[in-house]
């Protein structure tokens, strides 16, 4: 009986959701909306320094919510490698050394970095940017680490560190010298739209690479644990 | 011109701080953060005055305006909440330099995550537009997941994995109600959807959204019955972080919750849904104080009062719904003084507790047998928060229990009065438990631990703070009153 409850019962409750959502959005399917933003967006399309309206969506005109964004992955890998043990960053046996994996690395890895390189340019006037181009980037490196080779840069130390932080660093640091140069915050110099977008979106594909491959590598648990109050 | 330096002052300074202070290690890490409180504490000083003086404003980042761009809203409640976030957490920040190890390498992590804390926290209270408070939700979120986690073995570990995804699924619920605004509207700034609600035939859409962004704050907040998640990361963290989390962390998904209904109440909520909420938080004060009085762990007790304390808040939504404007603009009164004086005792309390750990070397309530004997200092500071929680005269406790109690009496709600009350006494019993606990004498011999003179100071002031707030409570509410329609906006 209380199996049965147990299965029966979250499945009315998502069903119910479910109906009402639908019918939410067929109300809302329904009706006009009072504002229209794409349209608003293609009138200022010309000053926002890319082609792409998402680019320009992420990087000028909600600028200060990408900025957040990538302070929440900071975060993330801050705490990734802050549960990790030293140790394991380095274990040999989570290597393989298989030689064909070695060998078709050497065919994948330029391969994955030019695709990079692609998205991050692409990202100006079609789908693409910084976000894409980290995570093939940071794919990339999976690989790499998988196939054995040492990728020194992931130990815990301050390269790891200045890595992590590198593209939000540069993206805040635009965003403070734009407003030391008369503008609002966050505002970047006319003329110096595009130049300044591109410099952003290379050092966050960088950082955002760092971040996911971080991730991968620290391994969840310290249980050396620390002394004091959570030995409860 | 000045206003937007402090605006920026006070949303950079915390992720430049983060930055910096992620190169660095615990030690330096703690120079550079006592010079960067010093700065948040003055720049937001600064900002409280300036709007004191000249009203609110909108701020729209990167020189574009709403619905386009992301517009910052700084009006009184605001700066009223960015002036106790920099004081409790510089406050907490401070603690915690002398309270962590320096030589354990896992407390290196600890400023970047404090700082990036503080930005979220800044960044709620001042956002105007619902995506942009959902990128605030995340950054507090995750941050605060990671200071739980930070340095603690496999308990901490389960605790904040747990408190992760109670705050995943309740970001998810809010994003889905946001992508349902956003359907409807066209647009996300809260002013705007605010003004176009009354035109707005069909309801079904924005009715939804506000139950789902409502429903996912409400997990995040830790309302009665979805605060299961809030003791065990509440008490397994160090007690700085535990002070962080219970006095700001969940104030800032209430506020949003708080924000939303003020707004958009009118329009989309019913007198059923205000009531049921206000039960819930009813609810919440008398189960929570009842756990309090049952634990056995000193830091489960204080996070059960925080279950509790949270549950006051919500009286503000049946207290707001379709009453009269004064009986309204009292629940909101009384709101932010539960909220500050909240904050303030019970920030006091946990860092309190976390001494009294550290003297004792023991978590059990039991373990306290003989300090008051030998430390006295801490134990009082424990004692004066505690007499806000319990509402009693001049705290801001009081203030704020007598607020929402002429809010009830003013539109005929009679049934809360026996909530404010109830929670009250609950809230005395678990304070005397750990009294009378400390006061059972144990030997001659005093073999506790001293902490060291300024970890015992900075309770102290925090809870004379929330003790002395009814005195301060006039100029208070009248920045805090300050909306952005009062004040001229430059």
């Amino acid at each position: 009986m209380k199996r049965i409850l147990a299965v029966t019962l979250p499945l009315l409750a998502s069903m119910a959701l479910v109906l009402l959502l639908g019918a939410s959005l067929w109300s809302i399917a329904g009706s006009q909306t009072p504002v229209n933003l794409p349209e608003l967006l293609a009138g200022k399309m010309n000053e926002s320094g890319v082609n792409h309206p998402v680019t320009a969506v992420l990087l000028n005109f909600r600028s200060y919510d990408t900025l957040l964004e990538i302070a929440v992955l900071v975060i993330a890998g801050i705490t990734g490698i802050s549960m990790a043990r030293t140790a394991s960053l380095e274990d040999p046996e989570l290597r393989t050394s298989d030689s064909l994996l070695y060998a078709l690395q050497r065919w994948f890895i330029p391969l994955m970095l030019l695709l990079a390189g692609y998205l991050l340019w692409a990202g100006a006037d079609r789908p693409g940017g910084a976000f894409q181009a980290g995570a093939v980037l940071a794919g990339c490196g999976v690989l790499m680490r998988l196939g054995g080779i040492p990728l020194g840069f992931l130990r815990p130390g301050l390269l790891l560190r200045v890595g992590l932080g590198l593209g939000f660093a540069v993206f805040l640091l635009v965003a403070v010298l734009s407003a030391m140069a008369g503008e609002a915050f966050l505002a970047y110099p006319p003329g110096m739209t595009k130049p300044l977008i591109i410099t952003i979106e290379t050092v966050l594909t960088f950082s955002i690479a760092m971040v996911l491959l971080a991730l991968f590598v620290s391994a969840p648990v310290n249980d050396a644990g620390a002394p004091g109050e959570d030995d409860s | 011109m000045i206003t937007a330096w402090l605006m920026a002052g006070l949303l950079f300074t915390p992720l430049a701080w983060a930055v910096l202070c992620l190169l660095l290690d615990f030690s330096r890490g703690r120079l550079v953060s006592c010079l960067g409180i010093t700065v948040q504490v003055l720049v937001s000083l600064g900002l409280w005055v300036a709007v004191a003086r000249e009203g609110g404003f909108l701020y729209g980042l990167g020189g574009w305006e709403a619905p386009l761009g992301i517009e910052l809203r700084v009006d009184g409640l605001a700066v009223t909440f960015i002036l106790l976030t920099a004081i409790v957490a510089g406050a907490c920040g401070l603690h915690a330099s002398v309270y962590l190890a320096p030589d354990n390498a896992w407390y290196r992590y600890f400023w970047p995550l404090f700082w990036f804390l503080w930005a979220g926290l800044n960044g709620v209270w001042l956002g105007g537009d619902l995506f942009n408070l959902y990128v605030g939700l995340e950054l507090l979120s995750l941050s605060a997941v990671g200071l739980v986690a930070l340095g603690g073995g496999i308990n901490a570990l389960r605790a904040s994995l747990r408190y992760l995804l109670a705050a995943l699924l309740g970001s998810m619920a809010y994003l889905l109600g946001v992508a349902l605004m956003y359907g409807q509207f066209g647009t996300l700034s809260i002013a705007g959807i605010a003004s176009l609600l009354p035109e707005t035939q069909a309801l079904v859409g924005p009715g939804m959204a506000m139950a789902l962004m409502l429903s996912g704050l409400a997990l995040k907040t830790a309302l009665f019955p979805l605060h299961g998640w809030l003791p065990p990361a509440h008490g397994i963290a160090k007690s700085p972080v535990s002070a962080l989390l219970s006095a700001l962390v969940v104030k800032a998904s209430f506020y949003i919750a708080a924000r939303l209904w003020l707004e958009f109440g009118h329009e989309l909520g019913s007198t059923a849904v205000a009531q049921l909420i206000g039960g819930l938080g009813g609810a919440a004060v008398i189960w929570g104080s009842w756990l309090a009085c049952r634990q056995s762990q000193l830091k489960q007790v204080v996070a059960y009062s925080s279950v509790a304390q949270i549950g006051y808040l919500f009286l503000l939504f049946p207290l707001t719904f379709a009453v009269s404007d004064t009986a309204s603009l009292q629940a909101q009164q009384g709101m932010t003084l539960q909220v500050v004086s909240h904050a303030l005792a019970k920030a006091a309390m946990f860092l309190a507790a976390g001494n009294l750990i550290l003297a004792t070397g023991s978590h059990q309530v039991a373990g306290l047998a003989g300090v008051s004997h030998f430390l006295p200092f801490s134990l009082f500071s424990f004692g004066l928060a505690g007499v806000s929680l319990m509402g009693m005269p001049p705290s801001g406790g009081f203030a704020a229990k007598w607020m929402l109690l002429q809010a009830s009496l003013a539109s005929g709600q009679w049934w809360w009065i026996v909530v404010l009350v109830a929670g009250s006494l609950l809230s005395a019993a678990y304070v005397f438990r750990i009294y009378q606990a400390s006061f059972v004498a144990k030997t001659g011999v005093d073999d506790f631990y001293h902490p060291p003179g300024s970890l015992e100071v900075i309770p102290l002031l925090l809870a004379l703070m929330s003790l002395g707030l009814a005195l301060v409570a006039e100029p208070l509410l009248s920045v805090m009153a300050l909306s952005l329609e009062t004040g001229g906006a430059p």
